[in-house]
């Protein structure tokens, strides 16, 4: 009982900070853009918690904690929105069913995709941070394991985006689909690392420890 | 009116880097933050009850870790009383031997040894390097992958990585599963090239574990260590669960450093506002903890943040420095791509190349760098004339030496058939006649024939659900008539037996005699004394083929 | 000091434990390796035997070909890994030796097991009681002291600073 009650109090807590983080970050957003744009940008609608998902026909996935809400766009402004509709489209291309949630643990791409791969009734989840890197992930694995990992967040576009959903559900279906084709482009780190960095940070302000994932309907 | 001055400049590669000011909250700032830690250090009964102003109440586990294990308490309160800018003269003087330093460094706190690196710029952390590294000899390391993960190709790369002087290979994957073959791949590939050369596969890290106990790779260096809680975290461990690990390496015989590097906790969100320096001096720490005999660091991966803000590329020297201070091996990075710039990442290069350092670069890309899985390296292929004309020019050892187009397409189609009888009597996916030519010839993955991923994917697995391990190799080497390849093979198996290899900053020569710090021991004491470029590998590293000779002209 | 004191003694029952095995070990006759005796393939050969008892030169490719080396045969044994921790701390190593000792403690573990245990080492893997136990049993079963104090400390720590199983 005693734990139940710290568990509770924690989460209690950690709400109302979190709920102060936002207003902080309201503040601070003045100056930028994005303001405006997380307004007219708003497609997810919490729904309440994340459940565990029974059906096999399911591809989970998970936002990570800044995803179209804190940020919007991508490490070379693709839009989220679009983003997040290539991702499922590429799932219903193969007959199946995308559902999507955010997670508050951890903004690290592989933890975000592990905590939805639990819930995933067919154990197959993609993971996605606000900067864009993602990957496919997949229950019986360890964390830092994938099925396939899209790491350098500049090159994704939108095609890639599509493929990977359409990959995940193949996995989901048992299938052992051709590996989406890597980019590789070495001039991305020098050119984008720090930027990265600082949109991870920005990212990482929002995760919530011992906070458990939200459904989230999408509206576009 | 615009400068036609101006644009000129602004087109110049080196503006198509990324480069931000200092952001002192979020730890964007390479050493001397003002948020770093004062050095302090308090012992009651044996046991550290204050570091670096923290009270053993408030220590995270990094914090315990190197308070139990990670500092040489006899002197710990002699030498953080002294003079800190006294000690960094004593490191840059000839005339203090590396032995007697060695004892006061490995004394010092991680706030106390980068207080002490503060004082130097860069010529004097490049002096104290020369010195302070623990192997004599300097070497290098490659990095062998490919952008399809073909596996013909890795062997002719690594076979030909062989023969241009790299004592270690490093490969990796494009896809996770593909991993044996990879691995498989480079072993084969190094031991045609020359008997001797290590080699690993960089992965999640049981299975890296796993692939060693195996018997398909020689070592491991990606086991990630970092320098706040939260980041370590990130990276699934804890300074308990990598100390287990390590352990785990050298109880099946298998050599193994840590990885870790300036930037990443600022990359992965968490640096608590102290700066890169100060984080990876507390990595460095962890890994003496751990009982490791070596470190790979020079931000690695995340070379783009410290080479983004003032003197990071200054602190990414002093950070490969405090490893040599502490005794250990070090891989001093060099490994990814930093810049578009050539001048800017010629003068990354310098600042380990100069004074040799155990791995100059870990690594060095084999391959063109459209087929880096690493990203991308520091170095390329197309750099292989350039690095020996540089070690020419400067009479410096940087690892590698000259090669003629003979030896190498001879000793590309010699890998690439043995990988072929390997692929044959394991029953493996087929390996064509037109595989082995086209790597025998190839520059990049662009130049061979694809290959089917998902049957590769699939024996893969099955390889490893078989138990496939090194001595099957063994074996099939010797079925396929590669006799020599196949005892190449054996012997890198057998070091696992003796342990010699264990010891700190070892490499394997071509007669099968490990060189580490103990048997060769780096005694810089001046002019005229540690690793000279001289006699035979003089010669060798002098010869490059477009030097016109006077006499035939 | 009690922990160093501690590991002390676990060295040192650790050592006649190993020469009493029987191998022709260098504690057997009292005698403390150094720097010089290295590389132990050249300078002391006769001190190098696999697990099943053989040399060095004895792994040969005829051997491997008619299936009398197996993989038993190609890995490390507790009292080489002590032979080379004597080395390291000749050398000045300290933590290096110290390794060497706790993996010659693990070569008694099987691979799968050394697997699963540094799987529940990582964050958020286990709880309290599941470490103690994996301590108990590297303790019990595989007489492996300094190890299983190793992991007790660690589920001590992880218990204070929230890296057990259900802590994020």
């Amino acid at each position: 009982m005693v734990e139940i009650n710290e568990k509770l109090l924690r989460g209690i807590i950690e709400d109302l900070l979190e709920e102060m983080q936002v207003k902080e970050e309201a503040v601070s957003f003045k100056t930028e853009k994005t303001s405006e744009e997380c307004e007219s940008n708003e497609f997810l609608t919490e729904i309440g918690e994340a459940k565990q998902g029974t059906s096999k026909d399911e591809v989970v996935i998970a936002l990570a904690p800044a995803f179209g809400k804190y940020q919007t766009k991508s490490i070379v402004d693709v839009p989220h929105k679009q983003i997040l509709r290539e991702i499922i489209a590429g799932i219903e291309e193969e007959g199946l069913k995308a559902r999507v949630i955010r997670v508050f643990r951890s903004s690290d791409v592989a933890f975000v995709a592990v905590e939805a791969d639990r819930l995933s009734g067919s154990g197959v989840a993609i993971g996605i941070q606000s900067r864009g890197t993602a990957l496919i992930h997949q229950k019986d694995l360890q964390p830092l394991s994938n099925l396939e990992l899209f790491p350098q967040a500049p090159l994704i576009t939108l095609e890639t985006y599509r493929a990977m959903g359409k990959n995940a559900a193949k996995y989901a279906k048992g299938e052992s689909p051709n590996p989406v084709p890597m980019v590789n482009d070495q001039m991305a780190r020098p050119k984008f690392q720090a930027k990265a960095a600082l949109l991870h940070i920005k990212e990482t302000k929002h995760v919530v420890t011992g906070k458990n994932a939200v459904e989230l309907k999408v509206n576009f | 009116m615009k400068s036609k001055r101006f644009e000129v400049l602004a087109n110049r590669p080196v503006n198509q880097d990324g480069f931000v000011k200092e952001w002192i909250e979020e730890g964007l700032i390479a050493m001397e933050s003002p948020k770093d830690p004062k050095p302090s250090i308090q012992i009651v009964n044996g046991e550290v009850v204050e570091l670096d102003g923290k009270a053993k109440a408030d220590f995270d586990l990094i914090d315990h870790f190197i308070a139990r294990y990670g500092i040489n308490l006899e002197r710990a309160e002699e030498v953080i009383k002294m003079n800190s800018c006294e000690l960094a003269k004593m490191l840059v003087d000839p005339n203090v031997p590396r032995r007697e330093i060695v004892t006061l460094t490995t004394s010092m706190t991680p706030a106390k040894i980068v207080e002490v690196v503060s004082h130097m710029n860069v010529v004097e952390m490049m002096m104290a390097m020369q010195k302070m590294r623990s192997r004599k000899r300097p070497t290098t390391q490659a990095h062998v992958t490919n952008l399809r993960d073909n596996p013909v190709q890795i062997a002719a790369d690594a076979a030909e990585a062989a023969i241009r002087g790299f004592d270690e290979q490093e490969t990796t994957v494009a896809v996770v599963r593909y991993a044996p073959f990879n691995a498989l791949s480079l072993l084969v590939g190094s031991q045609t090239g020359r008997g001797g050369v290590l080699t690993q596969c960089s992965l999640e890290e049981a299975t890296e574990l796993d692939l060693g106990m195996r018997g398909l790779t020689c070592y491991a260096e990606t086991i990630s260590v970092y320098g706040t809680d939260p980041v370590f975290t990130d990276g699934d461990d804890t300074p308990w669960s990598k100390g287990f690990l390590a352990s785990a390496y050298a109880s099946r015989g298998l050599k193994m450093r840590f990885t870790s590097g300036t930037g990443s906790e600022v990359q992965m969100g968490y640096a608590e506002g102290k700066s890169m320096l100060y984080l990876e001096a507390r990595c460095i720490f962890i890994t003496k903890a751990a009982g490791v005999q070596g470190l790979q660091n020079g931000s690695i991966s995340c070379i783009g943040i410290p080479g983004s803000v003032p003197s990071g590329i200054r602190a990414v020297l002093a950070e490969n420095l405090i490893t040599t201070m502490l005794d250990l091996e070090v891989a001093s990075g060099n490994d990814q791509t930093f810049s578009h710039s050539d001048i800017r990442r010629t003068a990354r290069l310098l600042m380990q190349f100069l004074p040799g350092t155990d791995y100059i670069s870990s690594g060095y890309s084999a391959t063109p760098n459209y087929d880096n899985m690493f990203a991308g390296s520091n170095f390329d292929a197309e750099d292989f004339d350039d690095y020996n004309i540089l070690q020419r020019d400067l009479k410096v050892d940087g690892g590698l030496n000259p090669v003629t187009e003979e030896e190498v397409v001879t000793v590309r189609n010699k890998a690439a058939r043995a990988l072929q009888q390997v692929f044959e009597k394991l029953g493996l996916p087929p390996i064509t006649d037109e595989e082995v030519t086209a790597a025998t010839y190839a520059h990049g993955s662009k130049d061979m024939p694809e290959r089917n991923m998902v049957e590769d994917i699939k024996a893969a697995g099955e390889m490893m659900e078989r138990g496939i391990t090194g001595l099957d190799v063994v074996k099939a080497l010797s079925d396929g008539g590669f006799t020599d390849v196949a005892q190449s093979v054996l012997n890198m198996l057998k070091q696992r037996v003796s342990g010699d290899y264990l010891h700190t900053s070892s490499i394997i020569d071509k007669d099968w005699n490990v060189i580490s710090a103990i048997n060769d021991q780096n005694d810089y004491a001046g002019p005229g004394t540690g690793y000279r470029l001289e006699g035979e590998r003089w010669e060798k590293l002098k010869n490059i083929a477009v030097a016109i000779d006077g006499n035939e002209l | 000091m009690n922990q160093e004191l501690i590991e002390k003694m676990v060295r040192d029952i650790l050592q006649e434990k190993n020469s009493v095995a029987g191998t022709v070990s260098a504690e057997k006759s009292g005698v403390t390796l150094t720097v010089a005796d290295y590389p132990l393939v050249n300078k002391r050969p006769e001190l190098v035997k696999t697990t099943t008892k053989k040399t060095l030169e004895e792994i040969t490719l005829e051997k491997v070909m008619d299936g009398t080396i197996t993989p038993a045969d190609v890995r490390v044994t507790a009292d080489t890994l002590i032979l080379q921790a004597q080395i390291a701390r000749d050398a000045g190593r300290t933590t290096l030796a110290k390794n060497f000792e706790r993996a010659a403690e693990m070569t008694k573990v099987p691979d799968d097991r050394i697997l699963e245990i540094y799987n529940a080492l990582r964050p958020y893997r286990s709880s309290k009681e599941e470490l103690e136990s994996i301590a108990n049993e590297l303790e019990n079963q595989y007489g492996a002291v300094i190890c299983a104090n190793f992991v007790r400390e660690a589920a001590e720590l992880y218990a204070r600073r929230k890296k057990l199983k259900g802590d994020n």
